[in-house]
């Protein structure tokens, strides 16, 4: 069954030890969709994407208060898988980060992780993955060279190709392109585009141009709480908070 | 985006304004003229044209190129709109003006018939429409609102108005026909007075928008 909005947080209080990184926010994240949350840094944007799929377990000190749901399912309830979790919410970081493998085992070390070992059927999953991601074309023919010698732009769509090649339903990206030059910028652009026919992307990025160019809705987030969340169109052309057109137009932040 | 692109927004908008009262000065300008008859005044509307083009191009190129290189959004984007059309807005409303002047100079002088202008309510309807060109652009310069809230009733006084000056134009030129070259060039300058107010009325519609976020239709 389909949920009109897969991804959820309801009065959701995060803490770092005694610091309190995020205030009572509570967000509804539509499916197939692209949702960029942006806002000063420290404002809580990337806390919140990960919370997503529970990546702030990692974090020592760090609790939380509140919901977070996917498919309307509490995502930190007691019984909860944090590695299924993972799998069905994947994550792409700012720097990109392959493995020291070939491009090929990049990619199929997910599935092999999940107990998929018939060589016919990784082969498939890897180019539909490289192709999902934009970059079969250009690895194709060095698939058993390593990772490490593509460039930044090639890696980083390599990240989301691992990403989907475990079939995520949604896909997290924190600051995908801070890394990368304006033509592996564009890219990107481009890939989550095509990205949101199939999957729900949430982005977290420093970049507002980027925001209102790939995004359908936007957060703006500030000291924690979630100040402002709309259809794009409307935060860019006139945010309701003044606040928001205080960010967005660069008068403070 | 940066101090220095708010900077350059205020500077613009500070240019932009110095063309609106040129604009709105050729138009009272002319009709100064073409109510005393000042056929040297009329001429000085008519050479003030060419730089009121200059200007409308390089202010055009100002707002291009803060586009460019700052890429405005919200309220940012929104000046920038409004600032476009109230460049072309007064820059139409100026050559009304030099079209005004051009009829003062043609329209040969002829004592029998100095009450005309005056008989045709020219003088009020330019009244009307200089009033509502000046609102429109003290809006834009503050923001207030409040200056352009009724421009939609002002705008229909003056199309009424119109009508009727053009319904006395025609019953003068039945009365007698030797009125038919004069009475013509004043039914333009009517339809001129017209369009300049219909002009102040897409300023007023985009200093809304700049100020509230919404678009509304004057009309």
């Amino acid at each position: 069954m389909k949920y009109e909005h897969i991804l959820e947080t309801n009065e959701l209080n995060l803490y770092y030890g005694e610091s309190q990184a995020l205030k009572k926010v509570s967000i509804q994240v539509p499916d197939r969709k692209v949702t960029a949350l942006i806002g000063p840094s420290g404002c809580g944007k990337s806390t919140l994407i990960r919370c997503f799929n529970r990546m702030n377990d990692l974090v020592n000190g760090c609790r939380i208060e509140g919901k977070v749901r996917y498919h309307g399912q509490d995502i930190y309830a007691p019984g909860a898988d944090p590695v299924e979790i993972r799998r069905m919410i994947g994550m792409v970081f700012q720097k990109p980060n392959p493995f020291p493998k070939s491009i090929f085992e990049n990619v199929a070390y997910g599935p092999r992780v999940h107990g998929i070992n018939d060589r016919k059927k990784l082969d498939g999953i890897v180019e539909k993955s490289l192709r999902d991601a934009a970059l079969w074309d250009e690895v194709k023919d060095r698939l058993h060279e390593s990772a490490m010698g593509l460039s930044g732009g090639q890696q980083q769509r390599l990240c989301i190709a691992r990403t989907l090649a475990v079939e995520p339903e949604v896909i997290l990206m924190d600051e995908p392109c801070s890394a990368l030059d304006p033509i592996a910028t564009s890219k990107i652009e481009v890939l989550i585009d095509e990205l949101k026919k199939n999957y729900c992307v949430v982005i977290v990025t420093h970049n507002m141009q980027q925001a209102s160019r790939v995004s359908d809705y936007t957060g703006f987030m500030y000291l924690g709480e979630l100040i402002e969340f709309g259809e794009t169109s409307q935060i860019f052309e006139h945010p309701s908070l003044e606040l928001t057109e205080n960010y967005i137009t660069g008068r403070f932040g | 985006m940066s101090e220095k692109f708010h900077m350059e927004l205020e500077d613009t908008k500070a240019h932009i304004l110095s063309m609106a009262i040129m604009a709105e000065g050729m138009l009272r300008d002319s009709m100064i003229a073409l109510e005393t008859y000042d056929i040297s005044l009329a001429a000085a509307v008519k050479e003030r044209k060419n730089l009121l083009s200059e200007r409308n191009d390089a202010l055009e190129e100002e707002v291009y190129q803060l586009i460019a290189r700052y890429q405005p959004v919200a309220k940012d984007m929104r000046a920038i709109a409004c600032a476009l059309k109230v460049i072309s807005a007064t820059e139409r409303i100026g050559r009304y003006g030099k079209d005004i002047a051009n009829v003062v100079i043609k329209t040969p002088e002829n004592n029998n018939y100095t009450d005309l202008v005056n008989g045709l309510s020219l003088p009020h309807m330019s009244e009307l429409v200089l009033s509502m060109i000046h609102d429109a652009i003290q809006a834009y310069d503050t923001g207030d609102i409040s200056l352009i809230a009724h421009h939609s009733e002002r705008d229909d006084r003056v199309d009424a108005l119109r009508h009727t000056i053009f319904r006395d134009g025609i019953t003068y030129m039945m009365e007698d026909p030797r009125t038919i070259t004069r009475c013509t060039n004043y039914l333009m300058v009517a339809r001129y007075l017209e369009r300049s107010a219909d002009h102040s009325c897409k300023i007023a519609e985009k200093v809304h928008y700049m100020v509230t976020g919404e678009r509304i239709e004057i009309r």
